[in-house]
């Protein structure tokens, strides 16, 4: 079987799995299982619907197709058999399994006063396989460091869903809390105590508390905490030297990672944006860009199989975007942009 | 003189199974009792733990004395394991296993078996709803198993010395 299907299917779905070709095993990244429709994955960037034996095709009626006892079966092992315990979960549309591993979910919403409660009828999974890539972040650390100040710069990872993200943050943590530099000036500082803030439990995938991915040995982290209030708790307890955090988007993330600023902490954060561009017009991040909260961008992108990555220095950053034109509408569909331009 | 060893020994066989009979009748409210206190376990771990089943399952094993807690253990024994069943199969399984150590009676069983069938199945308030209908339930047939652990208890352990008693007469 192959080492990176994590043990969440029930039979027969399990078993198709488990055929799957040696190089679609090795290089999976999303399990998409939806009830009474095909079933499909997605490998080295790209994706393929399964048959029955496991052999991977692009013909829609020859794929497998999980009913629904095997979806059933699928959540009950998801919420370890407690749809009650995972309701704050539900809530937000994903769950996290063990291994890191994060499940997106879809089905029908339940509102409460207007807000999303959770989810019922859930009828599709898109288990996203969480894995370590050790030595992703010797290539970017050296381009994020802070010499007179002997940490990193305050930096933001920033690029499309399914790029890496997670996993670049992961062995950033990693090498930053274990003082592994990649850069000969670097060589004596050492380790930094580093404070993350894990809401959804995917950096450190803890178990009961302990995280079940390296993250460096001085490394303290607050799991599925509210990230803005979790900020502050790390500030205010751990006195850590660098925070990092994933996928900040909202207002109060803005404000608690401004207090952390303050503090004289180095932030390391992840945002969902497709370029540079994205984060000058998004209403909390181009707030912080225009600041200057940043000092330094990561872009990721991906071709193929593999990911590549720009550091781009803020005021480079504030140069390259402020020459551009700005278009008058931005989106392909013709909506106006979310934040009038100024 | 064989005589005579024979009458006692129907005489000490007829006060034994009257006694058993005795205390299956002391056992009962005794045990739905217990199986009360574990579900009001049951329902703080899920109100305030939100803890997983599986371990919420053997917590109560943890806190209630065999045969009841055999009945927990059981469940969550079948619910951790890797290509385990959905927990009412579990739950049944249990029941079906452990049931018979203890000496309670099939109302009891029919209100366990119901709670299986919903059990993590929810939400919190729903999952605690049903978790309250069954104690209310089991307090029911508690009530009903005191009044004939009362009833019941002495006559049956005279019965069992009376009936042995009376064996003995005949066959002398």
């Amino acid at each position: 079987m192959a080492p990176m299907i994590p043990e969440l299917f029930a039979q027969p779905l399990r078993g198709v799995l488990e055929r799957l070709p040696e190089h679609a095993a090795m290089t999976i990244e999303e399990i998409r299982v939806r009830e009474n429709r095909p079933l499909e994955i997605g490998y080295a960037g790209r994706h393929a619907f399964v048959r029955p034996d496991g052999s991977l095709t692009a013909d829609v009626r020859a794929a497998y197709v999980p009913g629904r006892e095997e979806c059933r079966a699928l959540l009950e092992k998801l919420t370890r058999h407690s749809l009650y315990a995972v309701e704050e979960e539900l809530r937000r549309g994903y769950i996290t399994v063990e291994g890191g591993h994060r499940v997106g979910l879809a089905g029908r919403a339940v509102l409460e006063r207007g807000a999303v409660a959770r989810l019922k009828d859930i009828s599709g999974f898109n288990v996203r396989i969480a894995r370590a890539h050790g030595g992703c972040a010797a290539a970017v650390l050296p381009g994020l460091l802070d010499f007179r100040e002997r940490t990193i710069r305050h930096t933001l990872i920033v690029s499309p869903p399914q790029q890496g993200k997670t996993t670049l943050l992961r062995d950033l943590v990693r090498c930053i809390s274990a003082g592994e530099w990649s850069h000969a000036a670097a060589a004596g500082w050492g380790g930094r105590k580093v404070g993350v803030v894990d809401e959804r439990s995917e950096i450190g995938a803890c178990e009961a508390g302990v995280p079940t991915f390296d993250l460096g040995p001085r490394t303290d982290i607050l799991d599925a905490c509210p990230k803005a209030e979790g900020i502050m708790m790390m500030i205010r307890s751990m006195s850590p030297e660098v925070i990092a955090v994933d996928e900040i988007g909202r207002q109060e993330d803005a404000d608690a990672l401004a207090e952390a600023l303050h503090a004289g902490v180095r932030v390391l954060a992840t945002a969902h944006a497709a370029d540079l561009e994205d984060v000058f017009s998004r209403p909390v991040l181009s707030g912080m860009a225009e600041r200057g909260m940043f000092g330094a961008y990561v872009l990721l992108s991906r071709t193929g199989g593999q990911v590549e990555h720009r550091v781009i220095a803020s005021e480079q950053a504030a140069r390259e975007f402020k020459s551009r034109p700005k278009p008058a509408i931005r989106s392909p569909d013709g909506f106006a942009p979310e934040r009038p331009v100024p | 003189m064989i005589r005579l060893a024979g009458a006692l020994l129907i005489l000490l066989a007829g006060t034994m199974i009257g006694y058993l009979q005795a205390a299956r009748f002391a056992a009962r409210p005794r045990q739905i009792r217990q199986l009360i206190h574990a579900l009001q376990r049951l329902e703080t771990e899920i109100q305030y733990g939100q803890t997983p089943l599986p371990e919420a399952l053997s917590r109560l094993a943890g806190v209630v004395p065999e045969p009841v807690a055999g009945l927990f253990s059981r469940a969550a024994g079948q619910l951790d394991r890797r290509d385990g069943p959905s927990v009412r199969e579990a739950w049944d399984q249990a029941l079906a296993g452990g049931w018979s150590r203890t000496a309670m009676k099939a109302a009891e069983r029919e209100a366990l078996a119901r709670l299986g069938a919903s059990l993590g199945g929810s939400g919190r308030d729903d999952q605690l709803k049903h978790v309250r209908l069954a104690m209310l339930q089991l307090q029911a047939e508690e009530a009903a198993a005191r009044e004939e652990q009362q009833r019941y208890e002495k006559m049956s352990r005279s019965l069992g010395v009376l009936g042995a008693a009376l064996v003995v007469v005949v066959l002398l």
